[in-house]
């Protein structure tokens, strides 16, 4: 005879689900959805959405001290691992051809950081202590690992909203910055031509610009050493072409394991009780506001350059000097052409974009620095 | 008072972060411009805006200016005893056709194919064949 007893114990799980666990993962179902049926991001997403999922299922063995989702947070988020390995994949991918072509561009990706201390002093007056603030601001860099790298040291309870705010922006770049390049150009000015003069760069030149970047991103913001170090020791590793098989692990195999980790690690700290607050809300609006205010200073700096040099810069570009690489270069292309066909400005966007990419990582860095992590 | 206090200090963030991100960048703009000063590669022209007309001509004159450059870079054309390499080479196949030819078409002792093959006929054989298979005579006859 089986003991009555077991049939509470049976049921157990039923007993265990909460409202907020049923809501999470009512948003764990919007992010597969998102990454299914609409492709945005479904690398990062999917894993997040089974992530969320999985840790909100009533009495999870996989979020116990040695489950495996537990053990992968640990592993990799804790101690800024899964960022870091990213950051190699990343380098090896990025071309920073078109940033050496047209090294000036350098700026705009600085002044697509604004964003982040403009949100930063948003998220101050909506109540959000300094570091916790700094941790908002940072999804400005719209720069998933750089994010997911600063808000895990400054503020880690808030990893989860941050990551999944940063990463969703990230691919809703063609939908965001279009509305603010609109708003703040004119007709003529999104039909600026930009000739484009090819330089020619050296297998030298390509090889020295990673150690260069690491150097004196290292030396004058020892902080940023571990992301602008990752992100460079890939790039060169792709451009020595010393190291074929690394480059091609570090850009494959590795950055789709660690993506998965992360994804999954990401996903676990969304549990409901954690995850449903009002100040969740107030981050993925105020991680928006980053982004927006962030093409908007690209946009203004470009039409301050645009300025100065008499009309050659077409302020379109600078939306491109956030890190979002290569999509806001190509949502850029995209705007020029609509205004002329054969108006090209993807080269000049792409040197923004990339130096956006770098920017990012510097601006993460200046940001730790002042808060005196470490 | 105390959203004064956190205001002021992100304020600080603020201008001490930006001033810090444009420093930095702005130095390394200036470290790669030396650095592609220095490793300078030659540079191809910047295009500018110009007419179909203007294109054309330019085209022209590239084309002219590359014609000239091929020509100088082509070898003198071979010569055997004074005539052009590839003409005594046409003149040796045609001969050596004409050899086999006239092989094919001599008597039984000369010939490089046996009576009947159907490699080759001679003109005797031919002529025979042709009798049997096209004949004109009318039937009956």
């Amino acid at each position: 005879m089986i003991d009555p007893s077991m049939i509470p114990a049976l049921l157990k799980g039923l007993d265990g689900v909460t409202w907020q666990a049923a809501v999470m993962m009512g948003i764990s179902f919007v992010l597969f959805y998102l990454a299914i049926v609409k492709d945005y991001e479904p690398l990062l997403l999917l894993p997040i959405g089974a992530g969320c999922l999985l840790a909100n299922l009533p009495l999870s063995p996989l979020m116990d001290e040695h489950g495996m989702l537990t053990i992968l947070y640990r592993f990799g988020i804790e101690n800024e691992l899964y960022p870091l390995l990213i950051f190699v994949g990343i380098g090896a991918l990025t071309d920073f051809g078109p940033l050496l072509e047209n090294p000036k561009f350098v700026l705009l990706g600085a002044a697509g950081q604004f964003g982040i201390f403009l949100t930063l002093l948003l998220a101050l007056l909506l109540g959000f202590t300094e570091k916790e603030a700094a941790s908002i601001g940072i999804i400005g860099a719209i720069d998933g690992p750089t994010s997911i790298y600063v808000s895990g040291i400054l503020a880690p309870h808030m990893l989860g909203p941050i990551t999944v705010a940063a990463y969703s922006y990230m691919s809703l770049v063609p939908i965001i910055m279009p509305p603010v390049i609109y708003a703040l150009t004119t007709k003529e000015e999104r039909a600026i031509r930009m000739p484009y003069s090819q330089r020619r760069i050296s297998r030298r030149t390509r090889i020295m610009f990673p150690i260069i970047v690491t150097v004196m991103v290292g030396t004058l913001v020892p902080f940023a050493t571990p992301l602008i170090g990752m992100l460079m020791l890939g790039n060169l590793m792709k451009e020595s072409g010393a190291v074929e098989r690394l480059t091609k692990a570090s850009s494959n195999e590795i950055a789709n394991m660690v993506t998965l980790f992360l994804g999954l690690a990401i996903g676990s700290t969304m549990g409901g009780e954690k995850f449903l607050q009002t100040q969740t809300l107030f981050i993925l609006i105020l991680g928006l506001l980053a982004f927006g205010l962030d093409c908007a200073a690209g946009v203004f700096f470009a039409k301050i350059l645009n300025w100065v040099t008499g009309g050659k810069v077409n302020p379109i570009i600078g939306a491109a000097g956030i890190s979002a690489f290569p999509m806001a270069a190509r949502v850029c292309q995209r705007l020029a052409q609509k205004e002329n066909f054969d108006n090209f400005l993807l080269m000049h966007a792409m040197g923004a974009n990339a130096a956006g990419q770098v920017a990012s990582v510097v601006a993460g860095g200046v940001v730790l620095a002042l808060m005196g992590a470490g | 008072m105390i959203h004064t206090q956190f205001l002021g200090w992100g304020l600080q963030m603020t201008m001490l972060g930006m001033g810090l991100v444009f420093t930095l960048l702005a130095l390394l703009w200036l470290l790669l411009t030396l650095v592609l000063r220095l490793d300078r590669e030659p540079e191809e022209a910047v295009t500018k805006e110009i007419s179909a007309q203007e294109a054309t001509i330019k085209a022209e004159r590239i084309a002219a200016l590359a014609d000239g450059a091929v020509g100088a870079q082509t070898p003198e054309p071979p010569t055997v005893n004074g005539m052009p390499a590839d003409l005594v080479a046409v003149i040796l196949v045609a001969a050596h056709q004409h050899r086999q030819t006239l092989r094919r078409q001599a008597a039984p002792q000369m010939r490089t194919a046996w009576p009947g093959s159907q490699l080759f006929a001679s003109r005797w054989l031919a002529a025979g064949r042709a009798r049997q298979t096209h004949n004109w005579q009318p039937r009956g006859r």
